[in-house]
């Protein structure tokens, strides 16, 4: 019978780090990936020496991006792995660091993601398309957008408050690439890019990195990590698509498959959950994942976020690092600064924009192809 | 000179659409034999099968700004559910109306630059 994560040896988040998410910009990526590397190290109170593995998280570097960036930090030797999973490289990345770490052939591993806005290049599968040149992913989900408004009889005006709230957190948070509150009018304002949808209502993508550093039980005792800011990893599970009925978004389905099995594997409820970093690239996604994570009824998110319930301080606060909105997107770190930010949470370092007595988190990541993680934290 | 088909292994000049069907009873668009998304067979497992180009409109949008600087803007982009399963994504005719889901739609051929055809859904009718 396999097993999950939480089966196997208890996995904790020691240290987190960022270079601020940020416009595209002449600096390399080695110092946007070593700066993060080293507030993750200082901030678990360690030498880079301890760590026994890196898993190196990036979508649009090209080949073998890692060790010419990691050997500025010192070349120790450790095995290292590039992970590219689109948008999910960042959750794949921490996803194989804990599974090491758990599975006990480790006891420190590094997550590292880092990217720069370089162009997408994906090859042809041999199969001709009708006219998915002219898709953009705003499209997709201008699509959706049109749909979840059609069927909920939801104004586009209300869809667009979850940018008003995500750009409100990322004000607040200095690693973020908005940091500028807006007004329902700003977003709604501005030329429309498919449909609804407006810049403000669409990722940013850029470039920055973000690092998170894992550890056993054993790798804290030896190291003398402080334990008490230690967040355990109590869930972590990853999907891909499968066929679906028509009308049915997969999007959508295979959030609600995956959040399914994370939350029957750390045995908590949606109603556990205080804090939730999810993939808000487009607004209307943070409504459809609400709704399949499971915190109200499809159709019945718009209701949450006017009433408050998905602001810091609310029910459980949602995308409270800004999210992918205005913290920003840039690929490979986006699924390791929801970890950090979910650690900060927990830990009630999270200054400005902390959530009152976070103690259960959720961070969930989708990536073209399509694939799904979702990983569960909880503080001691 | 006659006009030529865009992409001709993907419909017929009559606006058909060349799916195939997986002896499992998968029915897919486009035609192909790397293999069966529901089960796993193979090349002659997987026979074509012309679908009619008639569907559903489950969601379409306007697109107002692209990247490509060669496609006009605006275009309509439309979800259409084909009668015989598979969902497909293409550009509608009417390239500024929002059409509402629902809306029963086909397939057509359209004439595209001096001579090349290429297709399109539209409301049915």
């Amino acid at each position: 019978m396999a097993r999950t994560l939480k089966d196997l040896r208890p996995v904790y988040v020691v240290g987190i780090g960022w270079h601020r998410y940020q416009n595209p910009s002449d600096t390399p990526y080695v110092t946007l990936g070593v700066t993060a590397i080293r507030e993750a190290l200082g901030d678990a109170g360690i030498e880079w020496p301890t760590v026994e593995s890196a898993y190196v998280a990036t979508a649009l570097l090209g080949m073998a991006s890692g060790r010419p960036m990691l050997r500025h930090l010192g070349a120790t030797g450790l095995p290292l792995s590039h992970v590219e999973n689109a948008s999910a490289s960042g959750s794949t990345a921490f996803r194989q660091a804990c599974i090491e770490v758990a599975s006990g052939l480790t006891d420190v591993s590094l997550a590292v993601g880092v990217d720069k806005r370089n162009p997408v290049r994906r090859e042809g599968t041999g199969i001709d398309n009708l006219a998915e040149d002219a898709i953009a992913q705003f499209t997709h989900f201008s699509l959706l957008t049109n749909e979840y408004a059609h069927r909920h009889k939801v104004s586009f005006e209300d869809i667009a408050r979850v940018a008003v709230k995500n750009h409100r957190n990322g004000a607040r948070n200095r690693n973020a690439q908005r940091q500028q509150e807006r007004s329902l009018e700003e977003v709604l304002g501005g030329r429309k890019v498919a449909g609804s949808l407006t810049p403000l209502q669409c990722t940013p993508v850029g470039e920055g990195a973000a690092a998170v550093i894992v550890a056993s039980e054993d790798g804290i005792r030896r190291l003398g990590i402080d334990a008490a800011r230690a967040i355990r990893v109590v869930g972590s599970t990853a999907r891909s698509e499968r066929v679906y009925a028509a009308g049915l978004g997969f999007d959508a389905v295979l959030t609600k498959e995956t959040t399914t099995i994370a939350l029957e594997e750390a045995q908590v409820t949606p109603r556990d959950l205080d804090i939730i970093e999810l993939h808000d690239a487009f607004t209307v996604e943070e409504l459809h994942y609400i709704e399949n994570i499971g915190l109200c009824r499809e159709g019945e998110g718009v209701h949450l976020l006017k009433e408050g319930a998905l602001d810091i301080g609310g029910r459980c606060a949602v995308n409270s690092s800004g999210g992918l909105i205005a913290m920003g997107h840039p690929i490979g770190p986006t699924g390791i600064g929801q970890i950090g930010e979910i650690a900060l949470q927990l830990r009630g370092e999270a200054g400005p924009r902390q959530h009152p007595n976070a103690r259960t988190g959720l961070a969930h990541m989708v990536g073209v192809g399509a694939v799904c993680y979702v990983h569960i934290l909880q503080r001691p | 000179m006659e006009n030529q088909l865009l992409k001709p292994t993907l419909y017929t000049p009559a606006g058909a659409l060349l799916g195939g069907r997986c002896t499992c009873g998968h029915v897919f668009f486009p035609m192909q034999t790397h293999g069966c998304e529901v089960c796993g067979r193979y090349g002659a497992d997987l026979q074509p099968m012309t679908l009619s180009g008639r569907g559903k409109l489950l969601s379409a949008t306007i697109v107002h700004l692209h990247a490509d600087k060669a496609r006009a803007t605006p275009f309509t982009i439309g979800k259409i559910a084909l009668a015989e399963g598979p969902v497909v994504r293409t550009l509608l005719l009417d390239r500024d109306r929002e059409i509402a889901p629902g809306t029963p739609m086909a397939a057509r051929l359209v004439p595209i630059g001096e001579t090349g055809l290429d297709l399109r859904f539209a409301p049915e009718g």
